[in-house]
């Protein structure tokens, strides 16, 4: 089983807001990062994913199975880290460690309180002392320990500082050595991509823009400069966006062979990065 | 499942605390005892909807590995579970403190909870969260002060169907009174289970 | 085994890393058949992502430098040191060839191009 998560042409509608059409596969083994600005439907696609939420239409399949008939045997599998706390805030991590662990078949607790110490949670506090990382560590203490294969995380380093990205990073990077095991996690702060993500799937307006693997993304988009003599209406079809300025242009292409082809040496090419190509499609893709 | 209804006691433990200083109250002011079965039994899995009406609480169970009948289940069979503890703890309490009591009263007091049960429970999940608590305590003492007038209006009013009442046997009334009362609770059980799937978190 | 990788150099990162390791196993410091490390252990070791590796990995093993036994892990492979080292002396003929063909439209003398050599060479 090559991909863990399939969505196919996934819809789901709200007033004033709607994911349309998602076709997305989530590869095993590999970490995908799940962008888009606020409000791009990120979180709709993940609550879709874990059966929070029921498409309006399409076929939502975890590790090949349908939740109406296997709900239980996928969850069992997932790990799952949201922003913002989702566990009785007055209890301490022991007693939700109570409550969660006897939902799993597999939970190890070793392995739970291995990562404890690693993180140096309290066991005796009620959750609501900790703070945006602590809680942050006792989700994802939570989240690892049961074998889950895939672990899906909505914004877990939003409100974080950098040392604690960092060394979220780090862990997540530990877990992947294991080859059978799957991360899916969104994020608007690309940086934390760079290091980590083996695939990139790209949300916009509600649309699943692509979903490719880094090394696709750093061949087909690039940033272009050049002077504005250059553009015409035939030239400027190689481009997704057209940004001028009095000094000359800067552009992004998803083509970028296209544009060697008309442009040549005439122009100056840039890796583009996550933000660039997020600030440029801001608008959706429409070849200029 | 089990596991879920023992989440309640896990997530009460300093409000069971309270639990038996409020019994003592109520058996001391010597209120009838239906009455203090009735509240005893309320006591857990109305609590638990303090919790449950949070969205986080729901996003929690749901991520975990329960569907959401089981969830459902949960509740109905919990508050059943807790209603035959309640009148455990407070028969014994009855009985230490010597106060007579009989099966009737048990059953009154049982019947009124999962009738009360039967109603309020759908509701938790129709209502949005936060009017939760105030529903409840609406509906409870609405269903005390109007229940009981209620009653008289339609032994007054109504004598065809209490002559048919008063007229059969007791075991007759006893097994109808339980077989109606556990209809309603299952038909609500199954109202609670489809509004439940329904739901978006 | 010793890889250092720039996040700020134009050529990709696995690129670099194929580079490097090829250049270990012609310097001979990484001999036939030693285990190099999985592709998800270099990975982390690099701060840098699995598919970065795998592809790096690939695209050794296209060229004969690595393979890999499912289970186990990916080796050094052999190498025919003579035949690579023969092409390699081929390209520098024909590269050396071009600079002495530039440096004589510009009238660089052979001591002056020695001379040079020399400075780059030693840099």
């Amino acid at each position: 089983m090559e991909n863990v998560v399939e969505l196919k042409n996934v819809t789901k509608k709200f007033k004033g807001f709607s994911v349309k059409n998602i076709d997305l596969q989530v590869k095993q083994g590999f970490v995908t990062g799940f962008i888009g600005a606020n409000g791009a439907g990120k979180s709709t696609t993940i609550k879709m994913m874990m059966n929070l939420l029921k498409p309006d239409a399409g076929e939502v399949k975890l590790f090949g199975l349908d939740y109406k008939t296997h709900e239980k045997a996928i969850k069992e599998r997932i790990g799952f880290v949201y922003d913002g706390n989702i566990f009785f805030e007055g209890l301490n991590l022991k007693d939700i460690k109570r409550i969660v662990a006897p939902a799993y078949k597999q939970w190890d607790d070793t392995l739970f309180y291995q990562y404890v110490e690693q993180f140096k949670l309290p066991l005796n506090k009620a959750i609501k002392t900790f703070s945006k990382g602590m809680q942050m560590k006792a989700s994802l203490a939570i989240a690892l320990s049961h074998h889950a294969e895939l672990i899906i995380m909505d914004e877990p380093t939003a409100g974080l500082d950098p040392i604690f990205r960092r060394e979220l990073l780090d862990l997540l990077q530990e877990l992947m050595i294991e080859g059978n095991r799957t991360i899916f996690f969104s994020t608007h702060i690309t940086t934390d991509l760079n290091r980590i993500a083996d695939y990139i799937a790209f949300m916009q307006n509600g649309e699943l823009v692509f979903n490719q693997s880094i090394h696709d993304v750093a061949e087909n988009y690039a940033l272009v400069k050049g002077g504005l003599n250059l553009l015409d209406s035939d030239t400027e079809k190689a481009f997704v966006h057209v940004h001028r300025a009095s000094t000359g242009f800067e552009a992004l292409t998803d083509n970028i062979k296209a544009v060697k082809n008309t442009f040549g040496d005439t122009v100056v090419f840039e890796r583009a990065s996550l933000e660039d190509i997020m600030y440029y499609l801001k608008g959706g893709i429409h070849h200029v | 499942m089990f596991n879920l209804i023992r989440r309640d006691v896990i997530l009460q433990k300093r409000q069971l605390l309270i639990f038996l200083p409020v019994i003592l109250f109520f058996i001391i002011i010597d209120k009838h005892p239906a009455w203090t079965f009735l509240i005893a039994s309320i006591f857990i899995p109305f609590n638990t909807y303090a919790y449950d009406e949070k969205v986080e609480t729901n996003i929690l169970l749901n991520s975990l590995p329960y569907t959401r009948t089981e969830i459902i289940a949960s509740r109905y069979l919990g508050a059943i579970v807790y209603m035959l503890l309640a009148i455990g703890v407070t028969s014994l309490a009855l009985f230490a403190f010597n106060k007579p009591f009989t099966m009737i009263d048990i059953a009154i007091g049982s019947s009124l909870f999962l009738l009360f049960a039967a109603f309020t429970f759908p509701l938790f999940y129709i209502l949005k969260p936060g009017h939760i608590t105030m529903v409840v305590m609406i509906s409870f003492f609405l269903l005390a002060a109007i229940g009981p007038a209620i009653v008289l209006f339609l032994a007054e009013h109504l004598t065809a169907i209490t002559d048919f009442i008063v007229n059969l046997s007791v075991p007759v009334l006893y097994t109808g009174a339980t077989l109606v009362i556990m209809v309603v609770y299952v038909i609500s059980w199954v109202t609670t289970t489809v509004i439940y799937q329904r739901k978006a978190f | 085994m010793q890889i250092i990788i720039s996040n700020s150099s134009k050529e990709p990162i696995y690129e670099q890393i194929t580079n490097q390791i090829k250049s270990s196993i012609l310097a001979g410091e990484l001999q036939e058949g030693t285990a190099i490390p999985s592709m998800r252990n270099l990975a982390k070791d690099l701060q840098i992502s699995v598919i970065t590796t795998k592809r790096a990995y690939e695209e050794l093993e296209k060229a004969g430098f690595i393979y890999s036994i499912v289970g186990k892990g990916s080796f050094v492979a052999e190498q025919n040191l003579e035949v690579i080292r023969e092409k390699k002396l081929k390209v520098i003929e024909e590269q050396l060839g071009a600079v002495i063909t530039n440096s004589r439209e510009i009238g660089l003398s052979l001591d002056e191009l020695k001379q040079l050599l020399k400075i780059l060479y030693e840099e």
